[in-house]
């Protein structure tokens, strides 16, 4: 066990990782703090309208999607990605909500039923095509972050190196993701909180559930290289579910995401480099440990709080009679 | 107890003590994170009575009978079943849920359904026998439902899912019946047969407590009402307890406004 | 009025609208058909299964060495390596283990339970390696239990005391714990020494690794799987159907759960060497929901769904033998998913072909039955004179060509419900045509004079409701209408409703003329 939990040392951890190889760990870093906000934002709205799961679905099943676009269009360029993962993602929405309406079977296992065959459908391919795809199983997996600081050349703007092309991706997703949750705020969030309503405000909630969910799969994709297909729903779930804890106000809530994206990514590579295993699990594991700590303390929805709540006020105080309508 | 009790015969219940009030409830209260759904509730039920529940929506109806099942978590109080705690006296409750709480999707047919009526009857592994699937089928044949024994549930109307909910009670053969909304969404003629059948359980000494929305009905259904608005507001034969006064205590003042607007309606036909 | 008769012939109008009438008269001889059918058509299935292997082994031949594809594949059917007989034996093991826990978990509507749990072993996994640094399946199977009921646990505690719903809950264990799992495989990847092969197999799954060991822990599972499912089965039924009521009447409600969350555990880890952590949810889910689609019993449920989970096992092992580097649970995981495509299509009850096909039929008996209707008011409308209705007449009537209306009458001809004369100008109906003309005039007309007379609804607004109602009113239905009415022959518009005793004469016969039956031809 030994070999398996190296001592602890600061200088190691902490220290030579900056010192040594500045260059190369910053960008590790960035990309899992864009990628942890771009999905925390909209996981967000995904545990809001208890999509969870919907969410799961779709990061699994963009992989054939993926897939398919590179064979088809024989590159790796982010548009085709896209292009492949938008198809699969909606294709997945549909197929669900078909089996739903069109059978008995209900909606956990029409989920069940279409992410993982369509999963296998590109595990499958991965496994047959990988020298044409140039992508494997671990990759699927866990994702390659280490990757990420070996794409060469940077991504230049204007002769101004701005850093390798994933990372740049990642940043310009996580950016416009959190542009087009404030400018559509309202509509998002009426129709989350009552579609019946939306309607009658003349926001169309299905229009905003499949721009939600083509939206997720672009955020998806463009973190797939790097964090792989199981790990996303970690991320898309995770922010908002600490974030629960913590405060009851969604604004604050979304605000939250890119100090927790910070803390996890961080926090996460420091762990990797600690107990030398791989950085995009141990960023998700970072997460993890923000949600205990919220878990335990968070002043809204934490264990603490709740339990010094309950003994500061004992039940029928709190009671309106309804009889006399007293207190 | 039950060593001085002779060993019954399978399928007549354990002969009720006489004095044994069915159901006495003390100080029950409920509370769902923080908020109390019920408070305080006091109850000594007589036995031979059908009784209907009756408040307004949210006023925690269904949470009774599910507290006094003990399904709910309990913040205070107590319940005792035929002058002994709940466990004891299992075999001797009978339980209609509200018809919305199970999937009719389920693969399942409306024999198996009332046969489970039985399995609280049964031991560990025992199967259900010949008589088991008799009474059944007697029960079935009692709300008019055995031509569909071997149907699938989901092809049942809301009405005759209903009675095979109710023959399933049946077939457990109780004492104390509690049903949450058996009138809801059924038609005239299943709500006839099932007060019909209700009354004759009354007559042969069973002890019914049923949860009911429909004022202008409950009059005529019930014996007894418990008015209940997050505490018991009143608790008696129907003649003393179904006035104005105690209903708008507990409807809080809707009622007045219900009975405006059917006012209203009367007047513009 | 009364409520109840509007209720019976309003559901009544529901179903039969909505769906197959003719299934729903159960008696025992149509019962034991409809079994019948089921078990052919479970057959079928099974060849049908039979055949994607082959498909997927064409897709495969074209870019490995053929002659392996061929050697591998007598390898495997003439069970020579005991690999094989390993693998086969396990797929079968697993297949009825998942298929029988399985089908409970997808009536509870826990499928996505069983996702999250299948992730949750990862870590177990990895920790059972460490155990004693190598490939031990019973450390293995002792860790991925434990983590897997741990992940399980987490996920009630979370929804217990917090606001976070089920779903995010479920998401979060499912990830959490995978990617502590991944950590520890990578670290474990890291490590100097032990015999790190095969661990990455956990993942995707890797049949051909099946061991003497792990096919011992299989036979366990299995067996106890079964003899649980068998000794309490009521107790599963009842809990998962109603646990108010199986709680209300004293069964063990939480214990049944526990007991069938553990023996969930044990499955999905017996089944990760074949299938793998990621994909070992779906043959959870997947053979059970292609049951449920087949049968409207539990027990049977039990019966498809395992041999679904064995069939998909068996093929899916097949096709990741045929090359070494491909992962048996995806292929697992696809053989199953066309089993379910396959009984979401074609499905007795509920498959949507025949479905379709039901409404196709549905929708060809009502166009007869409206040019049957048509041929009525003709014939009515020249005092019941004469024999037959002339098509261009007809076609007038209705506002449509003359070729339209001779396709009509052709599948009126088809059904038996007419003749049309050489000259294709003289439609006659036969007597069971021109009795059901008959019928669907009264009943449209019976119709409009109940909503009329008992629903004081304005006469202008009964046609259309009442042309609806006609293809469906049953014969009992229409003598209750009868009594309701108290018999009369007029309906609201002033025409006569044709009576049950005319319609029943073998001559059908009104006023003062015999029409309709005349054979064309010679």
């Amino acid at each position: 066990m030994n070999e398996l939990v190296p001592a602890f040392d600061f200088q190691r951890v902490f220290v030579t990782p900056w010192a040594s190889d500045f260059q190369g760990n910053i960008w590790v870093v960035l990309m899992g703090f864009f990628a942890i906000t771009a999905c925390g934002l909209v996981g967000q709205y995904l545990v809001l309208r208890r999509m969870a799961l919907v969410g799961d679905a779709i990061s699994h099943s963009v992989l054939p999607g993926i897939v398919i676009a590179f064979l088809l269009l024989k590159s790796r360029s982010s548009g085709a990605m896209f292009v492949g993962a938008l198809f699969a993602a909606v294709l997945t929405t549909v197929l669900i909500e078909f089996i739903q309406k069109k059978s008995r079977v209900k909606q956990d296992a029409a989920i069940g039923i279409v992410f993982t065959s369509l999963f296998a459908l590109g595990v499958i391919m991965v496994s047959l095509f990988t020298s044409q795809i140039d992508l494997d199983l671990d990759c699927v997996l866990h994702g390659e972050i280490v990757n990420v600081p070996l794409e060469f050349p940077f991504v230049q703007i204007a002769g101004f190196k701005l850093g390798p092309a994933s990372v740049v991706r990642m940043a310009v997703v996580s950016v416009i993701t959190a542009v087009l949750l404030m400018v559509f705020y309202r509509q998002l969030l009426v129709s989350s909180f009552d579609p019946g309503l939306a309607g009658s405000l003349g926001v169309n909630a299905s229009v905003v559930h499949y721009a939600l969910m083509g939206w997720l799969s672009v955020v998806v994709v463009s973190c797939f290289d790097s964090v792989g297909a199981i790990l996303v729903v970690a991320m898309l779930i995770l922010p908002a579910t600490t974030a629960s804890m913590v405060t009851d106000r969604l604004p604050w809530a979304l605000a939250s995401v890119p100090l927790q994206a910070l803390l996890s990514a961080l926090g996460g590579f420091h762990l990797a480099t600690w107990l030398n295993c791989a950085i995009a699990p141990a960023m998700v594991v970072a997460s993890c440990g923000l949600f205990a700590l919220a878990w335990v303390f968070g002043p809204v929805d934490g264990q603490l709080a709740k339990r010094r709540r309950r003994r500061a006020n004992s039940l029928p105080e709190t009671v309106l009679d309804p009889v006399s309508g007293k207190t | 107890m039950n060593n001085t009790v002779p060993l019954p015969t399978p399928h007549t219940p354990r002969p009720a003590p006489t004095d044994a009030i069915p159901l006495e409830v003390h100080d029950l209260t409920v509370a769902y994170q923080k908020k109390p759904v019920l408070w305080g509730i006091d109850l000594v039920v007589p036995a031979g009575k059908l009784i209907g529940i009756i408040g307004p929506n949210g006023a925690g109806k269904s949470t009774l009978i599910k507290a006094i099942l003990g399904q709910v978590p309990v913040s205070a109080g107590w319940v005792k079943v035929f002058g002994e705690p709940l466990k004891k006296n299992l075999r001797r409750i009978g339980y209609v849920p509200q018809r919305e709480s199970v999937d009719w999707d389920f693969p399942v047919n409306v024999l198996d359904v009332v046969l489970m009526g039985r399995y609280g009857r049964l031991g560990l592994f025992q199967r259900p026998r010949r008589d088991d699937v008799d009474v059944a089928r007697a029960c079935l044949d009692q709300v008019k439902m055995l031509p569909f024994a071997n149907r699938q549930i989901s092809n049942l109307s809301g009405g005759q899912q209903q009675r095979v909910f109710l023959a399933r009670a049946l077939a457990q053969e109780a004492d104390l019946y509690f049903m949450d909304e058996p009138f809801a969404g059924v038609d005239a003629a299943t709500e006839s047969a099932i007060i019909a059948l209700l009354q004759e359980l009354k007559s042969r000494g069973k002890t019914l407590m049923v949860v009911h929305h429909d004022l202008s009905t409950a009059k005529e259904y019930f014996d007894m009402l418990l008015l209940l608005n997050m505490r018991v507001v009143s608790f008696g034969p129907t003649g003393q307890v179904f006035n104005n006064e105690l209903l708008q205590k507990t409807y809080g003042g809707r009622l007045t406004i219900l009975t405006d607007v059917a006012e209203a309606v009367k007047q513009q036909s | 009025m009364s409520p109840s008769f509007q209720e019976t012939v309003s559901s009544l109008l529901a179903r039969r609208l909505g769906g197959d009438a003719e299934n729903r008269a159960t008696s025992v001889f149509a019962f034991d058909q409809a079994g019948f059918v089921r078990g052919t058509f479970f057959l079928v299935l099974l060849l049908v299964m039979a055949c994607v292997p082959t498909s997927a082994q064409a897709a495969r031949v074209g870019d490995v060495v053929e002659t392996g594809v061929v050697q591998q594949a007598i390898r495997f059917f003439t069970l020579r390596d005991p690999s094989v007989r390993y693998a086969l034996l396990g797929a079968v093991l697993i297949g009825v283990s998942t298929g029988l826990l399985g089908s409970f978990i997808v009536v509870r509507r826990m499928a996505m339970a069983g996702d999250a749990l299948s992730h949750a072993v990862l870590p177990g996994v990895a920790l059972g390696f460490l155990w004693n640094m190598s490939k031990d399946p019973l450390a293995i199977f002792v860790g991925a239990t434990l983590a897997g009921l741990l992940g399980t646990a987490f996920v009630s505690w979370i929804t217990s005391t917090t606001r976070i719903k089920e779903d995010a809950a479920l998401g979060m264990v499912l990830a959490g714990f995978f990617s502590i799992g991944l950590c520890l495989m990578s670290m474990i990847q890291g490590l100097p020494t032990g015999n790190k092969s095969g661990i990455n197999s956990f993942i995707f799954g890797q049949a051909a690794a099946i061991g003497p060991t792990d096919l011992k822990l299989m036979a366990i599972v299995t067996v106890g799987a079964v003899l649980g499912v068998a000794l309490f089965y009521r107790q599963l039924l009842v809990t998962s159907f109603d646990p108010g009521f199986a709680r209300a009447s004293g069964l063990p409600v939480r214990w049944v759960h526990h007991g069938l969350m553990l023996f969930l555990a044990f499955a999905v880890v017996i089944a990760l060497q074949a299938v793998g952590v990621v994909l070992v949810s779906a043959l959870l889910i997947i053979p059970a929901a292609t049951a449920y689609l087949l049968t409207d019993r539990m027990h049977r449920m039990l019966a498809i769904a395992v041999a679904a989970g064995v069939a998909a096992g068996v093929a899916g092992s097949f096709v990741s033998f045929l090359a070494p580097a491909l992962p048996t649970g995806p292929f697992i995981v696809l053989a199953s998913a066309s089993l379910f495509g396959v009984a979401f299509l074609f499905s007795p009850r509920q498959g949507l072909l025949l479905r379709w096909w039901h409404q196709r039929s549905r929708n060809a008996r009502v166009a007869c039955e409206n040019t049957l209707k048509a041929i009525y008011h003709l014939s009515e409308a020249h005092g019941f004179k004469g024999e037959g209705a002339l098509v261009r007449e007809l076609a007038e009537r209705r506002r449509s060509t003359l070729e339209e209306e001779l396709v009509r009458i052709r599948s009126l001809v088809a059904a038996g419900w007419a003749t049309l004369s050489d000259d294709r100008a003289v439609v006659y109906p036969t007597p069971g045509g021109w009795q059901r003309a008959s019928e669907i005039v009264r009943n449209h007309r019976l119709w409009e004079l109940y909503l009329t007379h008992a629903a004081q609804i304005s006469p202008d607004h009964v046609h259309e409701d009442a042309e609806k109602i006609e293809h469906v009113l049953g014969e009992e239905l229409v003598r209750e209408l009868e009594r309701r009415l108290q018999f009369a022959t007029v309906d609201p518009h002033g025409k006569a409703i044709p009576a049950i005793g005319e319609i029943r004469g073998t001559a059908p016969s009104r006023g003062d003329t015999t029409i309709g039956f005349r054979r064309s031809g010679p």
